[in-house]
């Protein structure tokens, strides 16, 4: 960018771009741990999560009561997984864009830097805000128009989880591993 | 190499000044038991369980508005019916949700047949609302509720001395009222 490459930053600024990459990895990893135990990474597990519960009878559209027999088995038994109602989604939302979103802004200036070719930079830039994107409307997609959109938020999760890799690893490699050249 | 390092330094201070407010929100859920282990516990003693879902007419819900002040609006509501041996109800037990400024609360509340209230479990709370609640729970505060009914339920919050702790009771005692006029004008009048 203007003449200045990650390749030709001073010590200070590769040691610090390089720590908030690795910091940014370290709390990507906690929060995959995190998703995975209390809500589970696979579209079913989001599906259970965020979808609107359903009735265990076959209460009808417009019938007013239904019962059936069902044994205790039946009865989600997952304490320990967050079922998302709508207050909790707009938590979630509000406060996942706009942290991730701060990340994959300080992730794509940092990137902004590389030596690559802008088309590149624009394409691996975009992926963890196109991530964020798809991962918190799938959310919303999940709960208010079909549990199938579940597939979304595991999509969205991987396109900034991929972002966040390649630009990690052709930042490093242009800090430390490329020489200087003059623009 | 001016330029950039102000781009950076300007983008760390919107993080932080960003990051300030987001720590006042909601903190993560805590569960308390599972769905089927409150039902277990409060359905103890029956032998057969039945689910039994209700839609409320408009009269229904004016009446629960007029008796909790709370807008029943929910598609329907479950309940969870225990019955013993000879198909008699042994007690029905019925979950919901308040949300507070620091989060979700929920309640599971059975209910004899007649109305009365005959136990009641936390289901869920948040990290922040545990430190308010727990001294409730190891005091035996829900034991307070057993007999109850609509009206009653309120006035089981007397002698709670912290402010937080009194808010939170009173969300509990709103709960377990709530539940029991359900209970009244869903099960024992019908919907």
């Amino acid at each position: 960018m203007r003449g200045v490459h990650l390749s030709g930053l001073p010590l200070s600024a590769k040691v610090f771009c390089t720590l908030f990459l690795a910091g940014i990895g370290c709390g990507s990893l906690a929060a995959f741990a995190q998703a995975s135990t209390a809500v589970g990474i696979s579209p079913s597990a989001v599906k259970a999560s965020l979808a609107p519960e359903m009735p265990m009878t076959a209460l009808a559209h417009g019938q007013m009561t239904a019962e059936k027999e069902i044994e205790l088995g039946q009865i989600p038994s997952a304490a320990d997984r967050v079922w998302m109602r709508t207050p909790l989604l707009i938590q979630t939302s509000h406060t996942h864009l706009f942290g991730q979103t701060l990340i994959a802004g300080l992730l794509a200036l940092i990137f902004a830097f590389s030596g690559l070719r802008e088309s590149i930079k624009c394409v691996i830039g975009a992926l963890p805000f196109a991530g964020t994107l798809l991962d918190i409307g799938g959310m919303w997609g999940t709960r208010f128009l079909s549990p199938s959109l579940s597939l979304l938020v595991i999509a969205g999760g991987s396109l900034f989880a991929l972002g966040y890799v390649l630009i990690s690893l052709l930042s490093v490699h242009e800090l430390w591993f490329r020489k200087e050249t003059l623009a | 190499m001016k330029r950039p390092l102000r781009f950076v330094s300007a983008a760390a201070a919107l993080a932080v000044a960003i990051a300030a407010p987001a720590r006042a929100h909601m903190t993560p859920p805590v569960a308390l038991a599972s769905e089927r282990d409150a039902v277990t516990r409060l359905l103890s003693g029956s032998s057969r369980y039945f689910v039994r879902e209700v839609r409320l007419s408009p009269a229904g819900k004016d009446a629960i508005r007029k008796r909790t002040g709370w807008s029943a609006d929910a598609d329907y509501y479950r309940f969870y019916v225990g019955r013993g041996t000879d198909g008699a109800t042994i007690a029905s037990a019925v979950l919901l949700t308040d949300f507070t400024i620091h989060g979700p609360v929920r309640a599971a509340v059975a209910l004899a047949p007649d109305g009365k209230v005959k136990g009641v479990l936390l289901v869920e709370v948040t990290e922040e609302t545990y430190s308010w609640v727990k001294p409730l729970l190891d005091s035996g505060f829900l034991q307070r509720f057993v007999g109850s009914d609509a009206a009653s339920a309120a006035k089981s919050v007397a002698g709670v001395e912290n402010a937080m702790a009194r808010f939170y009771a009173g969300v509990i005692a709103g709960l377990v009222g709530r539940a029991a006029a359900l209970y009244e004008v869903a099960i024992s009048k019908g919907p």
